[in-house]
């Protein structure tokens, strides 16, 4: 069992990062810790991802004489995926501060409020 | 010749790239570049149509590397349905626009918008395309990203909340697409469609678990992103906030793609046998259900003429869905050719619904009344766009609606043919007071004149005319979406 | 945050950060790194500028005009690189065989380094532009 869990250990990690950024994204009311909710949950994929690639005593895969490899697929995948998720932290992020200037406050409740108060 | 569909998806990422340097010139009008743009893509790929009739389906191999290395892009009939579509609305709706950006969106955004349009076209010419687990997920990245910001790009406070949750909502979605990717990659190490088809029966024997949490990761995932019944909650706000143009698209389109992607990584990955194995069919045509209904009675209480269409939107959606989840090919033909007519018949609604707010600014429906008489040829395109919808005969919507009955009595399942009727007549139910309402309301008298600019009322013209077409002569069309309901369903 | 020593030791280490950026895009094709780490290592170079001076003289450095026209050049060249491709006959961004040197040394793999340096400039700009965008909100 303890062995079970061990040899696991990157994967529970990361579904353990998944559900807190899902949690966080869901429950908090403040946009911004929303925002922070998505990346943590985006990491945590990443790192499902990644680890998948790697092989017992390769290194790098960096073509030299004989040696065994660590998969590249998945690194060259997950980039792809890191920069598309800095460019929707920073739209959310440019979002946000729009809402700032029309609200007064970041906190989404407190938006509701505000807008059930105007209709 | 067998470039013509790669070439589409370049030659919007080029005009995308250019529009910034070219709109620093002085007498640069960026709407007609990119009409000119979009009339160039409706040509490549009709020309790739004629092609494939010609050929019969082939797979294309950029940088030359051949299968288990290389990426493939598998040019078949339901990518050129696809392309047919997006090309062609996209076409009418960036003539429409010309006249009706001016007044929402500033005007040193104009040729920001129409950057992002042309990324959003490459995005979904790309998805209609693509035979690559992992192309997949960057192109609906670009698509979701592209169409929030269409949502934002109007500056006020509802379309800045609305993208706001679109987009959280979305990514949550792509985080689900992406982890279902990755269960897939472990156990069978391959990311091509066709080659997944044939090696997952034996990933399923050794691992049945990540096959199965892969695939409720994907239904979930895309069903955040095509609203889903339960996971619909965005799509009133952002498509009834929006600038017209954006609406159109975004209702016409984009949920419709993520739709066609769903059901081309079920059939062609996981294949229909497990599809039919565990019981998804029936929880998809539930859903369904549900979707139609809860759709259309929201539908009916709605005093916004935009969020009424958004919440109409959801309902028409799950009749794709459940076209594609009676695993029957009748079944399915009704559910592709009710992508396409979809598309035109909300599109023109869309636009009617935006030539009334331009001319007259009221977006509520009870102050529609009377409002046939001055504005005569929206109204009547509006009326024709309703009835297709409610599904009366004559019009392109009864012929997907006769195709979607037949289908449900194929599968041995007449429950749903009562569905069928059954929400015609919830959709009469709201869009025919307004029909009444604008051309028997008070203020009645004679006809006046639209006094619309004629960029304006030729799409809305166009589209209207497509749809009786179609509805009383689908040979043509309905002979395509046989054949590309026949590559799934072989 | 107008600090002396801040500023001193940006101004030493500037250059340094943008070597070492600089050399992860070209060495793309034959080490860990590419495009889209070179390319935010470079822009990390303006970014610590901007936040030792005054946003105004990071506008300076790097103004608005450039970085809309790296960002289009950077998305241009790959389209065209791609499509050279096209016009010889095979398909898009198909790698050209004359030029596919040894392996390991620079100049080799073909149009790879061309592709490297694009995206390189594409994401430096780009990345430069959101942070001086996002900072330049707290003075208006």
């Amino acid at each position: 069992m303890i062995s079970n869990l061990v040899d696991n250990l990157h994967f529970l990690t990361a579904i353990l990062l998944f559900l807190i950024g899902f949690h966080t994204m869901l429950t908090h009311s403040n946009l911004i810790k929303k925002i922070i909710g998505m990346n943590i949950m985006e990491t945590g994929i990443f790192l499902f991802f990644i680890s998948i690639g790697y092989v017992e005593g390769g290194s790098a895969p960096i073509i030299r004489e004989g040696t065994a490899m660590v998969n590249p697929l998945p690194s060259a995948l997950i980039l792809t995926g890191i920069v598309v998720g800095v460019s929707l932290t920073a739209f959310a992020l440019a979002l946000v501060i729009k809402l700032y200037r029309y609200y007064g406050t970041i906190d989404a409740d407190e938006i509701m409020r505000l807008r059930s108060n105007e209709e | 010749m067998s470039h013509l569909p790669v070439l589409l998806v370049i030659v919007y990422l080029g005009s995308a790239f250019l529009t910034p340097l070219l709109s620093r010139l002085k007498r640069f009008s960026a709407n007609w570049f990119a009409v000119g743009v979009a009339a160039l893509g409706l040509l490549v790929s009709g020309t790739s149509a004629l092609y494939l009739a010609e050929v019969g389906p082939f797979s294309y191999f950029p940088g030359g590397h051949p299968l288990p290395w290389g990426i493939e892009i598998s040019v078949d009939w339901v990518a050129v349905y696809m392309q047919l579509t997006i090309n062609f609305i996209a076409f009418m709706v960036l003539i429409y626009s010309k006249a009706d950006l001016i007044r929402e969106v500033e005007q040193g955004a104009i040729s920001w918008y129409y950057t992002l349009f042309f990324l959003l076209m490459a995005a979904l010419n790309g998805l209609a395309l693509a035979a690559d687990l992992f192309n997949i997920y960057v192109f609906t990245e670009i698509s979701s990203l592209t169409a929030c910001a269409l949502v934002a790009i109007k500056s006020q406070r509802q379309c800045v909340e609305a993208s706001l949750k679109y987009m959280i909502l979305s990514t949550l979605g792509s985080g689900m697409v992406l982890l279902g990717i990755s269960l897939i990659y472990m156990v069978t190490g391959h990311l091509n469609i066709n080659v997944l088809g044939q090696a997952l029966p034996a990933a399923f024997a050794a691992y049945p678990w990540n096959i199965l949490v892969a695939l409720s990761l994907f239904i979930i995932g895309f069903g955040i992103k095509s609203a889903l019944f339960p996971l619909h909650v965005w799509l009133p706000d952002a498509h009834s906030s929006a600038p017209t143009p954006s609406s159109a698209v975004l209702s016409g389109l984009v949920i419709k793609v993520y739709v066609i992607v769903l059901a081309k990584i079920i059939f062609q990955v996981f294949g229909i046998d497990l599809f039919s194995a565990i019981p998804i069919p029936e929880v998809l045509l539930l859903l369904a259900t549900f979707g139609i209904f809860a759709g259309s009675i929201l539908a009916i209480g709605q005093k916004d003429i935009k969020r009424m269409l958004a919440y109409s939107s959801v309902a028409q959606i799950c009749y794709i869905y459940m076209g594609l989840a009676l695993v029957t090919e009748t079944g399915a033909v009704g559910g592709l050719l009710h992508v396409f007519n979809h598309a035109v018949m909300k599109s023109s609604l869309f636009l009617a619904a935006g030539a009334i707010i331009y001319k007259t600014g009221i977006r509520k429906i009870e102050d529609l009344a009377g409002i046939g008489y001055r504005m005569p040829i929206t109204m009547a395109v509006f009326s024709v766009g309703a009835l297709s919808m409610v599904g009366i005969p004559g019009f392109s919507g009864f012929i997907s609606k006769y195709y979607l009955a037949f289908g449900a009595l194929d599968a041995g399942k007449p429950f749903y043919v009562a569905v069928i009727l059954l929400s015609s007549l919830l959709n009469a139910i709201y869009y025919f007071p307004i029909i009444v309402r604008a051309f028997f309301g008070q203020g009645g008298g004679k006809f006046s004149r639209d006094n619309l600019p004629r960029m304006m009322s030729l799409p809305m013209l166009v589209l209207a005319g497509i749809t009786v077409y179609f509805g009383i002569l689908p040979g043509g069309l309905v002979k395509i979406v046989e054949l590309a309901a026949a590559t799934w369903l072989r | 945050m107008q600090d002396m020593v801040l500023q001193t030791v940006a101004k030493l280490l500037i250059p340094f950060i943008q070597l070492y950026g600089m050399y992860v895009i070209f060495h793309g094709h034959i080490s860990p790194g590419g495009g889209f780490a070179g390319g935010a290592i470079v822009a990390s170079s303006y970014i610590l500028y901007a936040l030792a001076h005054d946003v105004g003289a990071g506008f300076k450095q790097f103004p608005r005009l450039v970085a809309k026209w790296l960002e289009s050049l950077g998305g241009l060249i790959f389209l065209l690189v791609g499509l050279v491709g096209i016009i010889r006959g095979v398909q898009f961004l198909t790698n050209i065989p004359e030029w596919l040197g040894q392996v390991g040394s620079i100049f080799s793999a073909g149009i790879i380094p061309l592709l490297t340096v694009a995206i390189g400039m594409k994401v430096c700009s780009t990345i430069v532009t959101l942070f001086y965008n996002l900072m330049e909100e707290d003075h208006d």
